[in-house]
């Protein structure tokens, strides 16, 4: 254990410089993802890429990386893996962040009313919330599906509402916590109104670090329960490219042995999983046990 | 225990009792509006073509009636146990769903406890020891077979079960060959190590463990030279590990949906995938509320645990 009288970092030193360079390492890591995720979104958007994405070449179909102009080799259509891999962030990124969206402002609204107000209140967020998790999220999703449409918006919109939850649970214990502090009641001695109360000190110089904490594991959740969802045949469908339903085209050609055509799309999704399960770890090291 | 202490116990296990039936309706409520809002109103064509020959029967399904009508009569058949009859296969969707159900939850508990026998070790190295370099591997390793997509990995055992040990590992139809084993664990394999519930289930674990290991009463029994796992063992590894089963039984349950359908296990997952297909509406609206029974009653026995470990706790 360290002792407390000399601290060989001053205090005032930014966040990296305390940190574990473990933490450090992690959010790098994170950040990379995100900006490689980014500008992937960027280039297909411009339109900025290697190949045609739909341009199929029968003469050379699952072929091999590095083959002919194809960097990253080409599907079991014989297109470009890595154009695909590019554009199929598209599939993620705008529906993903409706998830996000939808969990944190529904959240926090939920979080601060049971928390701020309890009571009554509080009972009626808490059965909400046990409600919501009563339900398994793929199961309710394949529900949603069969009743309305197979439509990503919609199973993002499911998403989001089954993450709310944890986002409320969080922003809720977070608030209670707050209300004990002195700086809370001397803002309601001063006579500040609830509302700046909340969303000043409470949301905003509070509970950032939570909610972009749980917006980056929002992320990681839409790729994977897009990735199940393609290979239920629900996911984003042919040939719009997503990393899931490349997943599954690629692995009905996995038992012959032709494993690159599955494997590029699913060390994508690894990687970029990977990389904002550690940013948010990362992010929650630092940045959530200096305050609490 | 004493008596006096076991009264406000079994007043705590009537009130979650209470909860769980709460949600139960409020789960019920839901399939029910999600049904009544699906275009064409699927839910009053379902009772009408379920009804008998009486014509009062009929009319008493037909869709004129009030929504919390509609509701009502349905419930009432629900608990009764009858969940109407496939429209796919005609056949009770009830019994198929109990059937099913079992078979899922074979692979969902042993699943999660596969996942158990390998986070609890790693938690309490971890917590122990700190991040060493094998506490590091161990933790990285969790993290990366999360972020994998378990249908992939599912094939890649498939594979190398055909090209290793020359054997087709399909859980079912199958021959009685001494391989049978196997087939029923790869999925419980696959799920238990690639449902993303392994890494939270380590991070948590860890953080509770080494929070409770600092706290004053540990440290007193380490002076006093008893043992800490003792004293450890109910804040540090029941109240988590119940915790952690119960939260993530829903995430499992999601994810076998996915690992019934690679290993062609018939679970309730890969009918709910089938009644998806075929917007089978009595198959799906029967498989979900008996996946929200199963979480429910997870999360029941967990408050069990909770209030019988510490009752006081759990007063609120």
């Amino acid at each position: 254990m360290k002792s407390f009288t000399q601290h060989p970092i001053p205090l005032k030193a930014p966040f990296w410089k305390k940190a574990h360079p473990v933490d450090v390492a992690y959010i790098g890591y994170g950040l990379v993802i995100v900006v490689m995720v980014i500008g992937s979104y960027v280039l297909g958007a411009v339109n900025w890429l290697p190949h045609d994405p739909a341009a199929i070449d029968m003469a050379l179909l699952n072929a091999p990386p590095n083959t002919a102009g194809h960097w990253l080799g080409t599907d079991f259509m014989g297109r470009d893996l890595l154009t695909r891999l590019i554009l199929g962030i598209q599939a993620y990124f705008l529906p993903g962040l409706t998830a996000i969206a939808i969990a944190l402002t529904v959240g926090s609204f939920g979080g601060v009313v049971a928390g701020y107000w309890g009571g009554r209140l509080n009972l009626v967020v808490t059965y909400a919330a046990n409600l919501i998790d009563s339900f398994p999220r793929l199961v309710l999703i394949l529900l949603m599906v069969a009743v309305f449409k197979p439509d990503i918006y919609l199973i993002m919109i499911v998403v989001g509402i089954t993450n709310v939850p944890i986002v409320a649970g969080l922003i809720k214990s977070k608030v209670m916590l707050l209300k004990e502090k002195n700086f809370i009641e001397a803002a309601v001695a001063l006579g500040l109104g609830n509302f700046r109360i909340i969303f000043k000190h409470i949301l905003w110089h509070n509970c950032r670090a939570l909610l972009i904490i749980q917006a980056t594991l929002g992320m990681a959740e839409a790729i994977l329960i897009e990735t199940s969802l393609s290979y239920l045949g629900f996911g984003v469908q042919e040939p719009i490219p997503s990393w899931g339903n490349m997943v599954q085209a690629g692995s009905n050609y996995f038992l012959q042995g032709q494993f690159w055509p599955s494997t590029a799309p699913a060390l994508a999704i690894l990687f970029t999983i990977l990389g904002f399960h550690l940013l948010g770890d990362g992010l929650n090291n630092i940045l959530e046990r200096k305050t609490g | 225990m004493q008596t006096s202490a076991l009264k406000p116990i079994a007043r705590l296990l009537t009130k979650e009792l209470l909860i769980a039936v709460l949600l139960l309706l409020g789960v019920s409520l839901v399939v029910f509006f999600i049904l009544y809002l699906a275009p064409g109103n699927p839910f009053a064509t379902l009772a009408g073509k379920r009804a008998g020959s009486n014509w009062h029967q009929i009319q008493d399904n037909e869709p004129s009636g009030a929504w919390y009508a509609q509701y009502l009569h349905w419930l009432g058949r629900v608990v009764q146990g009858d969940l109407g009859h496939s429209t796919r296969s005609g056949l009770p969707v009830f019994n198929e769903v109990i059937k099913t159900g079992l078979n899922t939850a074979f692979l969902t508990i042993g699943s999660i406890l596969l996942t158990l026998l390998l986070a609890v070790p790693i938690a309490v190295y971890t917590a122990r020891k700190g991040l060493t370099a094998i506490g590091w591997g161990l933790t990285a390793g969790s993290y990366i077979l999360a972020a994998l997509p378990s249908f992939w990995f599912g094939y890649i055992v498939i594979y190398i079960c055909i090209h290793q040990f020359g054997v087709f590992p399909l859980a079912f139809g199958a021959d009685a060959s001494q391989w049978r084993g196997i087939y029923f664990l790869l999925p419980v394999l696959v799920l238990g190590l690639c449902s993303g519930t392994l890494s939270e289930m380590v991070r948590y674990l860890r953080e509770e463990l080494s929070r409770v290991l600092t706290e004053d009463y540990i440290r007193t029994a380490r002076a006093k030279g008893a043992s800490i796992w003792k004293h450890a063992l109910r804040e540090g590894f029941v109240l988590p590990v119940t915790e952690m089963v119960a939260a993530k039984i829903p995430f499992v349950l999601g994810g076998a949906v996915v690992v019934e359908q690679v290993f062609n296990w018939p679970g309730m997952g890969r009918l709910a995938w089938q009644a998806a297909q075929d917007r089978d509406f009595p198959m799906i609206m029967g498989i979900t509320l008996m996946a929200a029974v199963f979480v429910r009653t997870g999360s029941l026995i967990k408050q069990v645990v909770h209030i019988c470990v510490n009752p006081r706790a759990s007063q609120e």
